[in-house]
């Protein structure tokens, strides 16, 4: 199928290995994975109702998707009334073919771009440099990745793989001066840098973290500022948008507002939310004289229709990230899509297909610590056991089946139950080292590959009550 | 073009009415009714104590008199030379290129018009990237998160609160708004008639602190692109 969520499509459990042993990136994970999620429980407990008010946003985003080409349409005719653009996007190629057309006709020769999961999808930044255009990301994060020529490793922490000193080793490269390891003196030379580009650049793109199909606007939220300096200078913004971002109503956004921050970083808002409607107007100092958005497909409306519908109210928070014992671990490049995490188990094998990404809806212990997480309570762990399903009907496993019709004739005859157990426990604790076992003969060796199996009692439950306990 | 947009709502609409199958089309909820920020007692404490969390700092003046002194302060200490300055109801009435003028200090005030029309020749721009301290108005202040909302428009332009290293915003107690809720009631009350003058201006800018960036080993960095510094002028009285 389609290769755009997968960079390349790698072993998973290969790549998890080696991220286990890399030393810097553990003591990175480890740091940011603790302080976020901390953030995140003190978000919501700081928040009164803030469980109610996370299945109001789950409630808004359940009937903006049963309603979805109502509300694109509205979109697109508000847009359209406030002097906007509306382009249409099945896949990558058709939205690096639009934002193309757009920098043609109005000369572009630098690109800002603001930090954009989208844009990452659909490999925007190559296809515009492949027609000689200089492309710049401005996130700070974002920035150190394009320079170090690196991808990014988590939804909203993207040099979180990068130590200070391999951040001052590629400044220092990259921008031809010679940089200590102090983050402030790197953050303000990467002020200087970028301050220059934003001066310059006739185009910005960005994302959109929403847009209001009522009233035709497009929000962008950043910490940094990246996103306001995009959108305030260059002479043409594109934003680009995974079709489920819409909201049918300006009073929704706030609902939204108040749980996207808290839900990625504890903070009661980002520090940046920009809430753009149309192009600037014709006395303003500053703005855009142009505004487009795409809006992009690339796969969501096969998921759109199917029980996976659930995935498409993701806001990007990157908490289910954090709240992850397996990305916690392993981080995000092993995950090996362009989303990671327990939701990038969902995104990618959706996006991409069941068949090639075999271990990712694996990458799980369903311990449900995502959902509890999530700001829209999107179920992860049910999804994962969905996609489970898919792939045993995709690919049964003669085995398999062959295993659970007999645990299920033991099970129907309960003598034929307790003699198979009765040969069965000595064998399953021959070997066994403080009650687990490590390693299986045969087929069952496929359990004991990646986790231990429990060693039984000396003597069940049933022979210990006859014997009068 | 047309195509492409009906084979897209198409394949929408197709997939739309599948999911739909399963029984799960869901009412919009409405309006939250639920937890609002309430505050009985003094409003302007709780925005000071919440934009001081956020890194954000909040000077209480009794009047004009004193805001001025505060800023007159604020450029004195951080030796601030070029000012750039917009419009707007508290921050016109001081009046703080007369009164705060000096022989190291170049003001500029910042307003658009009917003859800027070709953004690419406005006067402003090397103004305002060359800029030391911004200084704005603000429309409202929400105290829930020590929050500062900007409505551009000719005489607030986005730049003034982004660009400078210092921003200095004037504000008045009337401002003051509890919930990020009751900001968007008026915001809606704006956009939801497209027939209204002025309607939803094309920018709203909601400040929560200072520029910050931890994308180096999580260490907090302000002023990775916008203000390192977020000063909040509120005046109590008139």
């Amino acid at each position: 199928m389609t290769d755009f969520a997968r960079h390349e499509h790698h072993e998973f459990q290969a790549a998890s290995k080696l991220a286990l042993v890399d030393v810097p990136l553990q003591v990175a994970l480890g740091r940011l994975t603790t302080t976020l999620l901390a953030g995140n429980r003190r978000g919501f407990a700081e928040l009164p109702e803030s469980d109610g008010l996370r299945s109001h946003a789950k409630r808004i985003k359940e009937h903006t998707l049963a309603h979805l080409d109502q509300y694109l349409e509205q979109l697109e005719a508000s847009i359209q009334r406030v002097g906007g653009q509306v382009h249409w996007a099945a896949d990558a190629a058709a939205a690096q073919a639009i934002v193309k057309e757009i920098a043609f006709a109005n000369g572009v020769k630098k690109v800002v771009k603001s930090k954009s999961m989208t844009s990452e999808e659909i490999h925007l930044n190559a296809a515009l440099e492949a027609d000689g255009m200089e492309v710049v990301e401005t996130d700070f994060g974002e920035f150190i990745i394009q320079l170090a020529g690196e991808r990014p490793s988590h939804l909203v922490a993207p040099a979180v793989h990068h130590t200070r000193e391999s951040i001052a080793r590629v400044l220092s490269e990259k921008l031809g001066m010679e940089l200590p390891d102090d983050p402030v003196i790197l953050a303000r030379a990467g002020r200087r840098v970028l301050r220059e580009h934003f001066r310059t650049a006739d185009m910005g793109i960005s994302g959109a973290n929403f847009a209001v199909a009522e009233t035709g606007t497009i929000v962008l939220i950043t910490n940094e500022g990246n996103g306001r300096l995009t959108t305030t200078w260059p002479r043409v913004h594109v934003a680009i948008m995974g079709m489920e971002k819409v909201i049918p109503r300006l009073a929704d956004l706030p609902v939204f507002l108040k749980l996207l921050a808290r839900a990625a970083t504890g903070q009661p808002l980002s520090v940046y939310t920009s809430i753009l409607t149309g192009p600037r107007h014709d006395e303003d100092v500053d703005g855009p004289d142009e505004m487009h958005l795409i809006i992009l497909d690339n796969g969501r409306s096969s998921i759109l229709g199917t029980p996976f519908r659930e995935s498409l109210q993701c806001i990007r928070c990157g908490a289910c990230l954090n709240a992850c014992p397996v990305y916690r671990r392993i981080g995000g490049h092993a995950y090996g899509g362009t989303y990671s995490g327990p939701i990038g188990s969902i995104l990618t094998p959706l996006y991409d297909s069941v068949k090639e990404n075999p271990h990712l809806p694996h990458a799980s212990s369903l311990c449900g610590a995502c959902l509890a997480a999530c700001p829209v309570k999107i179920n992860i762990p049910q999804m994962l056991i969905g996609l489970r399903e898919v792939q045993h009907h995709e690919q049964p496993s003669h085995g398999e089946s062959l295993a659970y019709r007999t645990w299920a004739t033991l099970l129907r005859m309960p003598w034929l139950y307790r003699f198979a157990l009765r040969l069965a426990r000595p064998w399953l604790r021959w070997r066994a080292k403080d009650g687990w076992r490590s390693t299986m003969p045969g087929p069952s060796g496929g359990w004991t590959a990646s986790r231990d199996f429990p060693a039984p009692a000396r003597r069940s439950f049933q022979e210990l009550w006859k014997r009068g306990l | 073009m047309s195509d492409e947009r009906a084979t897209f709502l198409d394949s929408v609409r197709h997939a739309v009415t599948l999911g739909n199958q399963a029984g799960r089309v869901a009412p919009h909820p409405g309006p939250w009714h639920g937890y609002r920020m309430r505050t009985e007692g003094d409003l302007a404490a709780v925005f000071a104590e919440r934009c001081a969390i956020v890194g954000g700092q909040c000077h209480r003046v009794r009047d004009g008199a004193e805001a001025l002194d505060v800023v007159d302060r604020l450029l004195k200490e951080r030796k601030a030379r070029r000012i750039v300055i917009g419009q707007g109801p508290y921050v016109d009435a001081l009046d703080l290129p007369s009164a705060l003028r000096g022989a190291n200090r170049q003001w500029c005030t910042v307003a658009g018009g009917p003859e800027l029309e070709e953004l690419a020749e406005s006067p402003h721009k090397a103004a305002l990237f060359a800029a030391d301290v911004g200084i704005t108005g603000v429309d409202w202040l929400v105290a829930e998160a020590g929050s500062i909302a900007l409505l551009s428009s000719p005489g607030q332009a986005r730049s003034l609160s982004l660009l400078p290293p210092i921003h200095v915003a004037v504000a008045h107690r009337s401002q003051l708004l509890a919930d990020l809720f009751d900001l968007f009631d008026i915001l809606c009350r704006l956009g939801h008639n497209p027939d209204l003058i002025p309607g939803l201006p094309a920018c709203v800018n909601l400040i929560t602190g200072p520029s910050k960036t931890g994308d180096i080993e999580l260490k907090l960095v302000t002023g990775v692109h916008g203000p390192a510094e977020v000063h909040v002028v509120l005046i109590d009285q008139d």
